[in-house]
């Protein structure tokens, strides 16, 4: 019995892919790889898999983690050309390993995001106004109703950066157990902000970190 | 491939990946190599057609042959279908992304009447006129229609070009074939229709022509141009020999079923006189248990599913059902796949097979004994005793199952307060048989049962017979509610105009296409979806028109009246069902055929007897 963490891509189509739907299409693809796979114990047994931490809908990765357990040890190539023959378009596996942190580690990631807004002829300094106010307030919906919060606090800017007609925005969100934010909170929050209608032509995970911006393994 | 300005949406409807394509399992190819491109359309949303094994089939059928190219295509959710119209986006196939419009053929599957407005709604999404007599003389795109709707294809006869009668492994490449020949040779529209009328099995609508008696009876059904006077269904007779896909497309998101089937059979031994499957998948044919496993196997193995489910009319009738499930279990045990049977039968329902079911996942049960009484039973030939209801309840408490469902329809044939009763009587006994077991298992006990309103349908004994008007329904839900006593016993008793619109459908004439197109002018579709059923704008279709929904659902219909669809051959005689009527009325059974033939005639497709 060993227990390996992938890191894998998620782009193109199969950002489309639910959380709750990539768990069952990654279990078939494991399935269906060939490779010996552990089940848990009990009365129901398992495939045993884990994500550490959920991609919302609509955001493409290129560092998504996901454990699992072979009853046997494999080498990391077989073991990542298996995977990557048995999974869909847009997913692919890029390394393996041995974890060596804790889901409970992940303390934030890295987006890069691609926006355009063909009617703002300064789209750079709009963002940079939205970005230097003293606090940017979104509506958050709790249980007992909307609640408004800051997010400003909880972001880390990164980059910003105009390339032709698009802007690319590369920001620090908190992820993990001890809060977690959306970067579709952000873009929503953006466009609410500017009068003319901006595009997100793409949001993409780009890092994922434990303490100290290690990067997550 | 996805387009851009579909994509441009995906973010803002409910599950995007139901149209994005792009599935394992998923067959592309390149279209300058393709002569005949098919886009097999289901008229419900992804979620319900993915889950449909026929599509499946038919599928990886056509695209077996290089140069045809089979596609999905699915109804869109409201929320896609208001982007789409805004959006100018014309409905499109999910392999290639392409509009269907262009299609040689939108071939529907027609499982339920309940769909047939998502057909006229799909067809306008395409930009492809509704209308058959209004898509002039190019030969494409042909809409053709098959599935069990078929058999009274009337109501739905202005929209297509034709209907592909009973099972499509064989006929539906001779039909594609034809076409690329014919294309090729640059015949119209109708050229190729009078052609195809010729294939045994493809009736085309318009070569037909109907006459009424004063009364609203069909007076008489005449062919046109050579047509056969009657078209009979297509057979597979050898259920080892015919084609069965080892790969299917894999939906990211959950259907409604989430598995693989493997068809174990096809036809049913019991001749349940309300059934109309029962009657239109005649004659019996089974797999071999060598054939049922390889299948089993191969689907679980390219797909990775890890539940398989043995599918037919009735799984627990195949005569080595035993060995088919000692075999797989073999591999399905070891693999971690769940083996599920959806269609077990109360009377043979063992202990050894409920053992075999159970060591891999326990899960309610559920039961059909359809009426409440003996006597109500016979009537239908439901041949179930309140005995064996009892064994296998009892079976089924000592395997460790407390929940127990029991299906039942109302307003059958004869039907009496005191079956209504006898409904209710029935889950009390159940009840009792777990409270008098010394050794029941621990948990809650709950009997759930359901009644369904009763729609006769063609081609069974019923066909002649009037649906309960609803007002006798209601007042029947009281009686029953009434004789529930136990707080163990869950009673949900729908009643909806959804019976009364589909007793309609299925058994109109050509008539009620105009009522149906009038009802989807005024908003309805995906009528199947409670949320989405509009009654009044139904009611208001018919007033338009000038006809009464009764005179379709609630009328008695004699032996000697001509159907709609008296014209059409499922190969079960009229003889034999105006035969089974009668012996309905008189409360008598008849055996499974296994036991006796019946002589329905439907065993002359083999040339030999069934058994």
């Amino acid at each position: 019995m060993k227990d390996y963490r992938i890191i894998f891509e998620k782009k193109g189509i199969s950002k489309y892919i639910s959380h709750l739907d990539l768990n069952r299409c990654m279990i078939r693809a494991i399935r269906r790889s060939g490779l010996p796979a552990w089940y848990t114990e009990g009365f129901h047994p398992h495939l045993y898999l884990m994500f550490p931490l959920a991609l919302s809908l609509g955001t493409e990765s290129i560092c998504e983690v996901m454990d699992f357990r072979l009853t046997e040890e494999l080498p990391p190539e077989e073991i990542l050309e298996k995977l990557n023959s048995a999974l869909p378009d847009g997913l692919h596996a890029v390394s393996v390993g041995e974890p060596h942190m804790q889901a409970t580690d992940i303390t934030a990631a890295e987006y890069l995001v691609k926006l355009s807004a063909p009617e703002i002829p300064d789209l750079k300094s709009v963002l940079e106004n939205f970005l230097n106010q003293p606090e940017i307030l979104i509506q958050k919906k709790t249980k007992k109703g909307l609640k408004e919060i800051d997010i400003k606090p909880m972001l880390t800017i990164k980059n910003i950066d105009m390339q032709e007609q698009n802007l690319f925005l590369t920001a620090i969100l908190p992820a993990g157990n001890d809060g977690n934010l959306n970067i579709n909170v952000l873009t929503d929050a953006f466009q609410n902000y500017a009068d003319k209608p901006i595009f997100i032509k793409s949001a993409c995970r780009t890092k994922i970190f434990s303490e100290n911006y290690q990067d997550f393994f | 491939m996805l387009n851009p300005a579909i994509e441009a949406h995906l973010l803002d409807v409910q599950k995007p990946s139901r149209y994005t394509g792009g599935e394992i399992g998923q067959i592309v190819k390149d279209k300058s190599d393709i002569a005949v491109r098919f886009a097999f359309c289901f008229p419900d949303i992804y979620d319900v057609g993915m889950s449909h094994l026929g599509m499946k089939i038919l599928y990886s059928l056509i695209n077996e042959r290089e140069n045809y190219w089979c596609e999905r295509v699915f109804a869109p959710w409201p929320d896609m279908e208001e982007i789409m119209r805004q959006e100018h986006i014309l409905l499109y196939a999910l392999e290639s992304g392409d509009e269907i419009r262009n299609f040689d053929f939108i071939g529907f599957t027609l499982q339920y009447e309940m769909s047939y407005t998502n057909i006229l709604n799909m067809l306008d999404l395409a930009g492809v006129p509704v209308l058959q007599k209004d898509r002039g003389e190019q030969i494409f795109p042909l809409v053709v229609g098959g599935g069990p709707c078929a058999c009274n294809p009337e109501p739905i006869a202005d929209f297509f070009d034709l209907f592909i009668l009973g099972e499509g492994e064989e006929v539906n490449l001779e039909l594609m074939d034809l076409y690329h020949k014919m294309h090729q040779e640059h015949a119209s529209r109708s050229e190729f229709l009078k052609a195809a009328a010729q294939i045994e099995g493809i009736y085309v609508p318009s070569l037909y022509e109907t006459a009424y008696h004063p009364d609203g009876t069909v007076k008489s059904i005449t062919p046109l141009e050579h047509a056969p006077e009657k078209i009979t269904k297509r057979v597979i007779t050898d259920m080892n020999q015919v084609y069965y896909p080892e790969q299917v497309v894999i939906p990211f998101i959950e259907p409604i079923h989430d598995r693989v089937s493997v068809e174990v059979l096809r036809g049913c031994i019991r001749g349940c006189r309300f059934c109309q499957a029962g009657f239109l998948y005649r004659p019996f044919r089974e797999k071999s248990a060598e054939t049922v496993c390889r299948q089993g196997v191969a689907l679980c193995e390219n797909s990775g599913y890890d539940e398989l489910s043995l599918s037919s009319l009735s799984t627990s009738d195949h005569s080595q059902i035993e060995q088919i499930l000692d075999k797989l279990l073999e591999y399905t045990e070891q693999e971690h796949v769940n083996l599920s049977l959806p269609s077990l039968r109360i009377d043979n329902f063992s202990k050894s097979v409920l053992d075999k079911v159970t060591t891999i996942r326990k899960s309610g049960l559920t039961f059909a004994p359809e009426a409440g009484t003996q006597r109500l039973r016979d009537v239908i030939n439901k041949n179930v005793t309140e005995e064996e209801v009892m064994r296998t309840c009892k079976i089924a408490f000592e395997g460790g199952y407390t929940t127990v469902k029991l299906y039942f329809m109302m307003g059958l044939p004869t039907e009496t307060d005191e079956d209504i009763i006898g409904i209710a009587d029935l889950a009390q006994k159940v009840v009792n048989l777990f409270y008098d077991m010394p050794d029941r298992a621990k948990g809650k006990l709950q009997v759930s049962i359901s009644t369904a309103t009763f729609v006769p349908k063609p081609f069974t004994p019923f066909e002649f017979e009037p649906q309960t008007e609803k007002a006798e329904i209601l007042r029947k839900q009281q009686i029953l509610k009434k004789a529930i006593k136990s707080k163990k016993i869950k009673a949900s008793m729908h009643i909806s105009d959804v019976s009364q619109m589909e007793a309609v459908l299925a058994r109109g004439d050509r008539r009620i296409c105009s009522v149906i197109y009038d009802a989807w002018k005024s908003g309805c579709k995906l009528d199947s979806w409670e949320e989405f059923f509009d009654a009044s704008r139904w009611y208001a279709a018919f007033e338009k028109n000038h006809l009464d929904p009764s005179f379709y659902a609630n009328r008695t219909r004699s032996y000697e009246e001509l159907m709609p669809w008296d014209h059409i051959d499922y190969l079960v005689s009229k003889k034999f069902l105006i035969w089974e009527n009668q012996k309905a009325h008189a409360a008598q059974t008849t055996p499974p055929c296994r036991e006796y033939c019946a002589g329905c005639g439907a065993n002359q497709c083999l040339g030999r007897p069934c058994f």
